[in-house]
């Protein structure tokens, strides 16, 4: 089935619903995660919303920690000192001052706005130093001001007043600088604008009588946003687009190479805005594919025109023939090497479109909408939300170029016996034992990576800060560049050291860096590092961790089920290959090699 | 039991998923300890979700008890 172009969960979530949700306990996931939700005012039901769309969205049980009314300060110190994984931050004007709310009766005439100015300025300070403290530890979702500003301005509503659009700019300053902070994430008042019309957020009747000041769709709006800001769904990898009446408007076998368009004067504007986008995607180190059923031949001539805006080096691959969608789709996952689950597939025919669905029901299948060009942007924001990421780091610029000398690699390697081949790549092996939680590609990489992974287990960006501040914990980045050009950072291994042994709990390798002993280097530098005599490995079998399990097998008998897989140096020295890499260490402490924080074995 | 009744006994199943129906009958905030502010708020809610009648806060005092509630939700809303 086609998906819809839209917000697949539009509807708001009634009161009732809401609370038979949060009661609920989702049967397969027992555990509850502790949150703070931390706000100036009485959080009432926006908890029971929280707790519900956390269950919608994440099937995951909430225990939401909230402090006391009317110290936004205070309840952002005590979520510091509690250390949850996740917090949730929302500041209203009156949190800025007092007399920007409806529970004060401060005053609102023109002598005090200096007065409120400068008190909002020193707030927004406070209110800084307090976050920042917090995402020291925590996640942090912020939401700014939702509410209306009182009627404290001396124009007629339809005016701004130069203080009022000074306490927004200062709003908006705040949350920009809240955004800088690593770990901070701010919620999009586009967004919530689109979810909660501005008119439809107080409830001021509530807010009197309660101390509590959203509408229920309100409350349902801002719980749904920040439980998405702090369990962001995992970014999808890669986009195979459909060329005819999708990349470009026309057929380009009735038209010719010439004859396809995507400007405005064409009336095709909104090709070149889909175009436009899926460039702007590629620099963010999305796959960018082309799945087509046409002519090779007069495809290769229309993308080699000078004038696309998504240009045809960005392309890879580009599977063009008069076969079925389904089969070109799974070439392109193949070369890729990435799941269905993690593409999303645009083409403007629907029976296209169903056909690859029904090959690849876990992939996301979208509509190109060629003949409503005003329906484009919403199309637009889709894709931004299914491949919206927290961080960009310089290996997704480095990603497609290594997926095209993947393939020269490939070819290569089947032509030479494998120890000669591999020291013929020239390669490093770089191990950086000092990165720390401020590197976002560590994280991005556990919770993105299958196939070469030690049991499968996700993590939060909160409980990867508290693992990386446990004592004994250890976090080692590898990296790696051979003459086919850098991979960038491909590996990661962490966990905790204790008496003589290292306690890996995730380990995770990219597809991209298979078949070149990368993690025999790893596990050789790990032991070393640590001057370790073994390696204890959280191990889990998952439906997906073959090439993991393969590798451990080369050492040792494998569970069925989850269970700790030792490696003794002793056995990993006598069953290891040859090690054809020059290894480059970066670390110090107890590396029993190093003279100095960086060292360079050179193996070959 | 009316139909009325039986819509303002869901409500209150929501809030006090523990009480039997024979409890609600007789529930108020003094025999309930689960009965709280938040919970009379989030009655109210319910009510004004189940019933389309605006909560009139200045009441808000008065929703103590199931048949406090019920007495007013008839007089706010006739027709059930």
């Amino acid at each position: 089935m086609l998906a819809r172009v839209d917000q697949a969960d539009g509807a708001h979530l009634k009161l009732a619903e809401a609370l038979s949700l949060a009661a609920a306990r989702h049967d397969g996931n027992p555990t509850v995660r502790r949150v703070w939700l931390a706000c100036g005012f009485t959080p009432l039901h926006l908890v029971t919303y929280l707790k519900a769309r956390a269950l919608t969205s994440r099937r995951e049980a909430l225990d939401i920690r909230t402090g006391v009314f009317g110290d936004l300060p205070g309840n952002l110190a005590l979520a510091t000192a509690d250390k949850p994984a996740e917090c949730a931050v929302i500041v209203e004007w009156a949190d800025l001052d007092p007399r920007l709310g409806f529970r004060h009766a401060g005053g609102w005439g023109p002598s005090l706005t200096r007065d409120i100015e400068s008190e909002a300025g020193r707030q927004i300070d406070r209110l800084i130093r307090a976050i920042a403290a917090l995402a020291e530890t925590s996640a942090v979702a912020l939401c700014g001001p939702t509410l209306p500003l009182p009627p404290i301005g001396h124009t007629a509503p339809s005016q701004e007043t130069a203080f009022e659009l000074r306490l927004r700019a200062a709003a908006a300053s705040f949350l920009a600088r809240a955004a800088d902070i690593q770990g901070v994430r701010v919620l999009s008042q586009a967004q919530l604008a689109l979810e909660s019309p501005a008119g439809e957020r107080l409830d001021a009747a509530m807010d009197l009588a309660t101390g509590f000041p959203y509408t229920v769709p309100h409350t349902d709006s801002l719980a749904k946003l920040l439980i998405q800001a702090l369990f962001p769904p995992p970014a999808k990898k890669g986009l195979i687009t459909d060329l005819d009446d999708t990349f470009w408007r026309g057929i380009v076998g009735e038209v010719g190479v010439e004859g396809v368009c995507w400007d405005l004067q064409n009336h095709a504007q909104h090709h070149g805005l889909y175009q436009q986008f899926l460039a702007a995607l590629a620099e963010r180190g999305v796959l960018i594919a082309v799945a087509s059923k046409n002519d090779p031949a007069l495809v290769a001539q229309a993308l080699g025109r000078s004038d696309l805006l998504a240009p045809q080096h960005l392309l890879f691959p580009v599977e063009v023939s008069w076969g079925a969608k389904s089969a070109a789709v799974s070439r392109i996952l193949s070369a890729w090497n990435i799941a269905a689950s993690d593409v999303v597939f645009v083409d403007d025919s629907p029976m296209e479109a169903a056909e690859v669905q029904a090959a690849h029901p876990d992939m996301t299948c979208l509509a190109f909408p060629r003949s409503q060009p005003g329906r484009v942007p919403e199309l637009l924001r889709r894709l931004r939300d299914l491949f919206g990421r927290q961080h960009l780091v310089e290996e997704d610029r480095l990603r497609a170029a290594s997926l095209r000398g993947a393939e020269a690699f490939r070819q290569e390697s089947g032509a030479a016996a494998p120890d000669e081949f591999l020291s013929g790549l020239h390669g490093t092996v770089t191990i950086d034992f000092t990165t720390r939680a401020s590197d976002p590609r560590a994280l991005e990489l556990i919770n993105k990576t299958n196939q070469f992974n030690l049991n499968g287990r996700r993590i939060t960006e909160g409980e990867w800060r508290i693992h990386l501040a446990a004592e004994g914990s250890f976090l080692a980045v590898v990296s790696y560049e051979d003459k086919f050009g850098p991979l960038g950072k491909i590996a990661v291994v962490t966990g905790t050291t204790r008496d003589g042994a290292v306690a890996v709990s995730h380990w995770v390798m990219s597809c991209r860096a298979f078949s070149r002993r990368i993690e025999h280097h790893t596990l050789d530098r790990l032991l070393a590092h640590f001057a370790a005599d073994r390696v204890e490995l959280d191990y889990c079998p998952t439906e997906r961790n073959g090439p993991l399990s393969d590798f451990l097998r080369s050492f040792t008998e494998l569970p069925a089920c989850a269970a700790t897989v030792v490696i003794t140096a002793g056995i990993f020295e006598e069953r290891r290959p040859a090690l054809p890499h020059a290894v480059r260490g970066i670390g110090n402490g107890s590396d029993r090699n190093a003279t100095s924080g960086m060292l360079l074995e050179g193996v070959p | 039991m009316d139909r009325t009744e039986t819509r303002l006994q869901e409500c209150f199943s929501k809030v006090f998923p523990d009480l039997s129906r024979d409890q609600i009958r007789d529930a108020s905030a003094a025999s309930v300890g689960a009965w709280d502010s938040i919970a009379s708020v989030t009655l109210l809610m319910l009510v004004q979700e189940e019933f389309g009648v605006v909560a009139d806060m200045e009441r808000f005092e008065e929703f103590t008890s199931y048949r406090g509630l019920l007495e007013y939700v008839r007089e706010a809303c006739p027709d059930g």
